[in-house]
């Protein structure tokens, strides 16, 4: 029968190759992995500076002034009346070791170690609290009490994360130049290939905008294609390299460093990368056509 | 309709292809155009379609003059002109059907709007059953129906045709003479470059333009150029 498709006025085979689409998955790729290394140093700095705001430390250290118990005891008492703290809790000597096990591994040589007796301070959130008044009035009514208020850990966290996070989003700019550049390099060639094309459909009356759009949907499709394939690769790569972390990270890695992959929100984030690229080569096709044809005849 | 003023044309810097040219096409007219191979006749129909500018002199086409008219608005004047091509020009990627709705498509038009128009028209030189054909499949004689059905579809207002008979066999031809006879009677005017004796001796043109070295040498009736091709 008669069927008919309205196919594209730009053949599919040029411009569109393979190699366009494995350049455009590579992009992808890449920018999927440096989003969701974003999000997830993003997310990991949150968690652990709302963690640390939120509680305090007290560190007892050995005092010939006074005897263990009753240094533990008056610091308990003067922190659990301080205005803004919730709680306070001395670590028995079990949780403190337990605390020190990751680095010096399980054995009678914590025993013997001379560790600080530690307080756990929880603050009411959303308070505000005194800790330097804290903190002084601790050192002057019970000797070797020192309050860790964990500000220099926040302070540090804060600013690898946006180190962490600026390199990330400079590596997706690039990442978003390089595509650019490519898909103005990919329409010229593909306006020069089809010449004879774009001439016959302007003697019959195309205004370039037609032309235009032509070209537009046929890197739209481009950059989702390509982008896709890539989002699927940099998702099993992420899916790949948390399952080899789970079966070989000791404990101590895996508390304390990052977790890759989980969140179904970061795959959620990492759909707008193809979606990305399709909007930047069909905006840049666009622009890129028009610009030729209106030096034209 | 179309009126040329002391036209002059060259390509780049290199020397006039085209000089002092001076005619006037009016609506419903029926003119051929002949002359021998460098002539400047495909020149001459490249400034009519607006694919180039002359060099100076003035073009007047649908009562713009050309020199003046913004680019943007030269695509609505190429949307009243219809062309066939020597060479075809046809869309290599694209079917029969395809190439011959190009220039219904290309101002936005739904294909349902006109799908039955083309698929009569394609009836009607022939190609009924080649709808889906690419081009590459063609013989030279349907490509140049082809050529002519698109140059057609849109009922243009001026209808140019390069050599449109030179590659079909005398039925197709007369059929062709006779597409351009039925447009012309509705209202489309005609000019026909070409050598084809056929058409010289068939159709009712009201003028013949000669040219020779680039210029318009006479603008003679038929019966005296039939004279001239068959004392040649």
């Amino acid at each position: 029968m008669n069927r008919r498709n309205s196919a594209g006025l730009m053949p599919s085979d040029s411009a569109s190759g393979a190699t366009l689409h494995t350049i455009v998955a590579v992009m992808s790729f890449l920018a999927c992995l440096a989003l969701g290394g974003v999000l997830t140093l993003s997310r990991l700095a949150s968690q652990w500076t709302d963690g640390l705001s939120g509680s305090a430390t007290v560190q007892l250290l050995p005092s010939p002034q006074i005897s263990p118990d009753d240094q533990v005891k008056e610091a308990l008492s003067l922190v659990t009346q301080w205005p803004g703290v919730l709680s306070a809790r001395a670590l028995n000597r079990g949780e403190a070791n337990a605390l020190l096990e990751p680095w010096l591994g399980a054995g009678n040589v914590i025993d013997d170690l001379p560790a600080p007796q530690l307080i756990e301070v929880t603050l009411k959130p959303g308070q505000p609290i005194e800790l330097e008044g804290l903190s002084r009035k601790l050192a002057d009514t019970v000797p070797g009490a020192q309050l860790d208020d964990h500000s220099r850990w926040n302070a540090e966290l804060a600013g690898f994360a946006a180190s962490s996070a600026a390199v990330g989003w400079s590596m997706l700019l690039l990442i978003g130049l390089a595509t650019l550049a490519i898909i103005v390099f990919a329409t010229q060639a593909g306006l020069r290939t089809h010449r004879e094309i774009v001439e016959v459909v302007h003697m019959i009356g195309a205004r370039d905008i037609f032309i235009a759009k032509e070209f537009q949907n046929h890197f739209l499709w481009l950059g989702i294609r390509g982008g896709a394939i890539g989002l699927v690769i940099a998702a099993l790569t992420l899916l790949g390299s948390s399952f080899f972390w789970d079966s070989r990270a000791t404990p101590v890695a895996g508390q304390y460093l990052p977790q890759i992959t989980g969140s179904p929100l970061l795959y959620a984030w990492l759909l707008m990368v193809p979606l990305s690229l399709g909007l930047i080569a069909m905006v840049t096709a666009r622009l890129t056509v028009l610009r030729v044809l209106g030096r034209l005849q | 309709m179309v009126r040329f003023e002391n036209v002059g044309m060259r390509y780049g810097l290199g020397p006039e292809v085209l000089r002092d040219i001076s005619f006037t096409l009016e609506k419903g007219a029926f003119h051929l155009l002949t002359g021998p191979s460098g002539a400047g006749k495909s020149s001459l129909l490249k400034l009519m379609y607006l694919a180039e500018r002359p060099s100076r002199g003035s073009i007047s086409m649908f009562g713009r003059d050309i020199a003046g008219t913004p680019r943007d608005e030269l695509p609505a004047l190429r949307r009243r002109i219809g062309v066939v091509f020597q060479d075809f020009r046809l869309l290599d990627h694209l079917s029969v059907f395809e190439n011959v709705s190009l220039p219904r498509r290309v101002t936005g038009e739904q294909e349902s709007a006109y799908r039955a128009e083309v698929e009569e028209l394609l009836q009607w030189v022939g190609l009924g059953n080649r709808l889906n054909a690419k081009p590459a499949t063609l013989s030279g004689g349907e490509k140049q129906r082809v050529a002519i059905a698109r140059a057609v579809v849109a009922k243009p207002e001026l209808l140019l045709a390069d050599e449109p008979t030179g590659n079909v066999d005398p039925e197709i031809g007369a059929r062709i003479i006779r597409l351009f006879i039925e447009l012309n009677r509705l209202g489309t005017c005609v000019l026909i470059a070409t050598h084809d004796q056929r058409i010289l001796e068939r159709l009712p043109a009201t003028g013949i333009f000669r040219l020779a070295e680039g210029q318009l040498t006479s603008t003679t009736q038929k019966d005296h150029l039939l004279q001239e091709a068959r004392r040649a």
